[in-house]
């Protein structure tokens, strides 16, 4: 029977050829994950290799709050330790090190790098120290204040040369430089497409970012010690009142590259989460092409078991194609993927994130995995329709026609409803205050209550969606519509990667509309102000606070107000937990930005004050005059009295000070946004005028209308709505390649039909239509299902953050006919193939079937 | 020959075929429902298909085999016209090309005077749809659709509502009324037969083609459906044309063609069953 079943495998090319597609795409995009992350830390972790090859020892304070995430706030150190750390025996050298915000403004006037998105723009330090990351490729290291480097890419794309003045903004405002070097980078011009301004230690500290104080201290032995006992000695020998700690070359490598591999590993795991969710939606359309070959091959089976085949060599046969399939398939996607990682990494280039040169990183698991994933996917899809091949009887090869019947209608309705109704049950139950991890199962049951029931109402419902076709394009509508009618099963399964699809972009696009319409309201109740001026980089503070004063001084300007967070320690219940901490200035908030102050004015809150939300009070047994005690990134301990309570803590948080508590502390603070209330009666094109020259002089920051700012806040929900569609993309298509499938398999089987049509006076056009509307009726017989079932799961998911604050549900009208069209066309597109074979079918050869 | 050229060309001056359908080439926005009819010229002639040294050979050089070998014939307007031989005899081929499902090598096949080898597929198509009806000899029928869509197919197809009239007569004389609304899985072999030879009458086509229309049905349904034939050309002044080894089927018809080796090798007018079979014997089957 192996034999028999190998030659029937490799007579059928074609066939093996459409179900291994399926099984190409799924694994193809695991691999295509695996390769791609793997490649991404492999490249990571030898850029930080290298970046700290040269180090020995790494000097760094020890006071820290840790955000999670791999964020983290770190104290800095005096810039005095460089020296004494240079003169502590055993130490051949040691420098300063910065890395801060910077950004280098154009030849034109205009910033260099894309604000908010796009690399990262970097100020740094630079010195004449042997371990040294940036080497000097032109003129001279920067060694007075009025000097700096630039990295070689930046003075290329700028046509900047030695000798320019090169305006540069940072935390200490902007300034102008005459520019005496380009720097590379090792043997990277410039590491992952972010600019560099580079200083010597004195101007860097000065002008990134604390006067006196640097990141950490590199340092280099003379090779008496080892790197262990070096670093012992080190902290032995700085003063206890530092409050450093030293790591070795090793363990700053290490810790880095855990730290950059924690945020990829984030991203991978993203990644491998779709790639799953499209090799889930690849199960169905292998399932459904085994079971459609299952049925066109029935008298073939037939005759098998006559002629005295065993039912278990019938099965036995079928899942040896599985395998066959199986391992063709997987090798094939294992390699489609090694395409597919350098496509990601292309496309990063595109957007302006180089990744450092590197090869693409084949593991021996990532082979394993994959194919181990795709054949067990296969055969586990191709178990039931082998059983069901199985099960044919010796007669069946009598009978001419593919028999795909619904089976039980009654059964599988019965059988639908006791899932759904478990499924409805759970969720009442959470409804009633059970635990939201409970809504999953509830989601589950229900799944797969629908796709049980698919068959069973898949005839009318295809029946009803294809009316407008039969009454829009005729008999070829009529015919288009009873096709997908004809083999319910058929067309469910086909519908079934469609309706997950549509259902997981439905329920996604419900939350994300839901978030918008929640953060608009938020944005819009409390920010009260004319205009905000919004700080976009994201990887270093924002604003400093002299910004805020630099507007309240402008006469068209009645108030401005700054609005930051902190990290801080916040002891709670003898429990010291770190989180974040806004920061307002209680002098000029109130009437442009309200928290929801019960009873108060913010201008209550004074330097050793704080404001809490009423859910941190109700927790936390906070009233008015409780004592909070807060320790701040430096290690400076507060006992703050709570001076008020407020209710709006959706922005705000649990926990808000006042700026003043920052003064005289060796904390640097930004703020994130700054709002401004203008005069009666000034002119907004006269303000916005003054405000723009102001945020030129500091060279960050967007000024945004008030209706401008709130969109803006809601639109990023928009970013990650993106990122999702796309990676939900990968299971569409694998949709589509099923409906493309089925509808080769099916024009196949219908030949005769066809030919006789053609033969009556069907032109290949009429055939086009016919096949194309089959298709349509299909996908948005899934469109349809899954709308429903998306919106129910996008209830689901709303309903389990009730607790976050989110209270309403938003059905995106737009957003659910878009769909509907992009099903439409989904369904035009996926025909257009098989359209075309079936107007190819030979009309003699097909009559003279029988 | 020339007669159908003139015509063919006199036809179409401008192409109106292409210019008629130029737009159903759109697959998103081809909101017209059906294919317009080509008006193919009406010509009264007492002929109503002929075939011009036809040939039709398969292979080249030394190996070549002629299905068709420098056939000539005509079928007469109103008659029942049956075409025999052996396998392999050359017959079906015949009718294929002259119903324009198949090409000749070389010469000429007419319809209405038309030569099929002027016309483009979509032409040919519409052809087959207006003036030609067909009866196979099993599946037959769309499984999708009604008796009735089935039997209103090509007018369906070409969105025509047809004589009302002439189909009801067609329907009724092959005693299909209350079967109208029945998938041809619950019909009977016979009805799906009869349903078959009601579609072929209801366009009222210049020429129906058989091909063993009772080959797959038992003795009793095979001589109604030849009946219907019959009655078909007496009574509704149709043209058929069948092919069949069934010498009891081929005593319906007005005339038997006999071939062999693709060539006619004989012709008999008003035909009874035990002539044909004499005839038979006589060529050697």
């Amino acid at each position: 029977m192996f034999h028999v079943a190998l030659k029937g495998v490799l007579a059928r090319k074609a066939r093996l050829f459409l179900t291994s597609i399926a099984v190409v795409l799924g694994t193809a995009f695991l691999s295509g994950t695996y390769i791609f992350s793997d490649t991404l830390t492999t490249t990571f972790d030898q850029l930080f290799a290298d970046i700290y090859k040269n180090t020995d020892g790494y000097v760094r304070s020890s006071k820290v709050i840790d955000a999670g995430f791999g964020q983290e706030e770190r104290q800095f150190i005096p810039i005095s330790t460089i020296d004494l750390v240079r003169n502590i025996p055993g130490v051949s050298g040691a420098a300063g090190n910065i890395q801060a915000f910077a950004r280098i403004i154009g030849k034109d006037g205009k910033p260099v790098g894309e604000s908010g998105i796009g690399p990262p723009t970097f100020g740094s330090s630079i010195s004449d120290y042997k371990g040294e990351l940036w080497v000097i490729s032109r003129g001279v290291l920067p060694a007075k204040p009025d000097e700096l480097a630039i990295d070689d890419v930046t003075a290329k794309k700028e046509k900047f040369n030695i000798g320019d003045t090169v305006k540069v903004v940072a935390a200490g405002g902007s300034r102008a430089f005459k520019l005496v070097g380009i720097a590379r980078y090792g043997d990277v011009r410039a590491p992952g497409g972010a600019t560099f301004a580079l200083f010597d230690i004195k101007t860097a500290s000065e002008f990134l970012t604390k006067s006196g104080y640097v990141d950490a201290v590199l340092l280099q032995g003379d090779g008496t010690l080892s790197d262990d006992a070096l670093a012992d000695k080190i902290t032995a020998s700085l003063p206890n009142d530092l409050n450093i700690e030293t790591l070795t070359g090793a363990q700053i490598t290490q810790e880095t590259q855990n730290d950059v591999g924690e945020g990829l590993s984030f991203f991978s795991t993203l990644l491998s989460v779709f790639s799953f969710i499209a090799l889930g939606v690849g199960c169905f359309v292998i399932y459904n092409v085994f079971s459609i070959t299952a049925a066109q091959r029935q008298r073939e089976n037939a005759l098998f078991r006559a002629i005295g085949a065993s039912k278990r060599q019938i099965t036995q046969a079928m899942l040896i194609e599985a395998i066959a399939v199986g391992i063709v398939g997987s090798i094939t996607g294992l390699f489609a993927g090694v395409l597919l990682a350098q496509g990601l990494s292309a496309l990063l280039r595109v957007t302006g994130i180089e990744l450092p040169p590197g090869k693409l990183v084949f593991t021996q698991q990532t082979i394993s995995t994959v194919l181990i994933v795709g054949m067990v996917v296969t055969v586990i899809s191709a178990i039931l329709p082998a059983l069901r091949a199985g099960k044919v009887p010796p007669l069946a090869a009598m009978r001419s026609t593919a028999l795909d019947t619904a089976g039980s209608i009654g059964r599988r309705v019965g059988v639908a409803l006791a899932f759904a109704t478990a499924g409805l049950g759970v969720l009442l139950a959470v409804i009633q205050g059970a635990d939201n991890v409970l809504l999953g199962i509830a989601i589950l049951l229900v799944f797969i209550a629908v796709l049980i029931a698919g068959p069973a109402v898949a005839r009318p419902i295809s029946l009803f969606i294809g009316r407008p076709a039969a009454r829009l394009r005729g008999i070829t509508g009529t015919m288009a519509r009873q096709n997908a009618a004809r083999n319910p099963k058929r067309t469910s399964r086909t519908a079934a990667p469609v309706l997950i699809g549509v259902a997981l972009v439905m329920a996604v696009t419900v939350l994300a509309s839901t978030i918008r319409a929640e953060i608009t309201d938020i944005f819009g109740k409390q920010f009260t102000g004319d205009f905000a001026i919004n700080a976009d980089d994201r990887f270093f503070g924002g604003f400093s606070p002299s910004l805020a004063d630099d507007i309240n001084a402008l006469p068209e300007v009645q108030r401005a107000s700054g609005l930051g967070v902190s990290l801080a320690n916040v002891e709670l219940g003898g429990e010291n937990e770190s989180k974040f901490v806004t920061v307002i200035d209680p002098k000029t908030i109130d009437g442009i930005f309200d928290i929801g102050l019960i009873n108060k004015s913010p201008q209550v809150l004074t330097k050793n004050g704080i404001f809490v939300s009423e859910k941190t009070a109700l927790n936390n047994s906070l009233v008015e005059g409780s004592t909070v005690i807060v320790s701040l990134s430096d290690g400076s301990k507060y006992d703050l009295i709570v001076q008020g309570i407020y209710v709006r803590d959706q922005l705000a948080g649990g926990f808000t000070v006042s700026r003043e508590l920052f003064v005289g502390t060796a904390v640097s603070r930004f703020d994130a946004a700054i709002f401004v209330l203008k005069k009666d009666g000034a002119k907004d094109s006269s303000i916005r005028e003054s405000l723009e020259s102001i945020i030129k002089k500091y060279g960050t920051g967007k000024l945004l209308s008030k209706s401008e700012y709130i969109e803006r806040q809601a639109s990023q929900v928009n970013q990650l709505l993106g990122l999702i569609y796309g990676l939900l993309f990968l299971s569409v298509i694998i949709a589509i390649v099923g409906i493309i499938i089925t509808l080769l398999l099916s024009v196949h089987e219908r030949q005769r039909e066809i030919g006789l049509m053609r033969a009556v006076g069907m032109t290949k056009s009429q055939v086009r239509t016919t096949v194309r509307y089959e298709s349509v009726i299909t996908s948005l017989l899934g469109a349809v299902t899954g709308i429903l079932l998306g919106l129910g799961l996008g209830w689901v998911v709303i309903f389990s953050l009730r607790d976050q604050g989110i209270k309403r549900f938003t059905v995106p009208t737009s957003g659910t006919l878009v769909i509907l069209i992009l099903s439409f066309i989904v369904g035009v597109i996926a025909a257009a193939y098989p359209a075309r074979k079936a107007t190819q079918v030979d009309l003699l050869d097909a009559l003279a079937m029988t | 020959m020339e007669n159908s050229k003139a015509l063919s060309a006199g036809a179409c001056p401008a192409d109106p075929i292409i210019s008629h359908s130029s737009f159903v080439s759109c697959p998103f926005f081809n909101f017209r429902t059906y294919d317009r009819n080509v008006e193919f010229p009406i010509v009264k002639d007492s002929v109503a298909a002929a075939a011009k040294h036809a040939i039709k050979q398969y292979g080249s050089g030394d190996e070549v085999i002629y299905a068709l070998n420098d056939i000539s014939v005509d079928f007469a307007s109103g008659q029942f016209t049956a075409i025999m031989g052996p396998s392999g005899s050359g017959k079906s081929t015949l009718m294929h090309c002259i119903a324009g499902l198949d090409q000749l090598t070389s010469g000429s096949v007419l319809i209405d005077g038309l030569d099929l080898s002027t016309l483009t597929d979509k032409e040919l198509t519409l052809m087959r749809r207006e003036r030609v009806g067909f009866i196979f000899q099993a599946f037959n029928l769309v499984p999708t659709l009604s008796a009735e869509e089935n039997i209103l197919l090509p007018l369906l197809l070409g969105n025509k509502t047809g004589d009302s009239e002439w189909i009801k007569k067609v329907i009724d004389t092959v005693g299909l009324s209350n079967r109208l609304t029945h998938r041809p899985s619950e019909l009977s072999g016979g009805q799906q037969q009869r349903v078959a030879v009601a579609r072929a009458l209801a366009t009222q086509p210049r020429i129906i083609f058989a091909d063993e229309p009772t080959g797959n049905v038992d003795s009793t349904t095979g001589t109604e459906i030849l009946t219907f034939m019959r009655r078909a050309v007496d009574e509704l002044g149709q043209t058929i044309v069948m092919v069949t080894h069934d010498p009891l089927s081929a005593a319906f018809a007005d005339r038997i063609i006999f071939l062999a080796d693709g060539k006619i090798v004989d012709e008999m007018l008003e035909p009874s069953a035990a002539k044909v079979l004499d005839r038979m014997k006589s060529l050697g089957n």
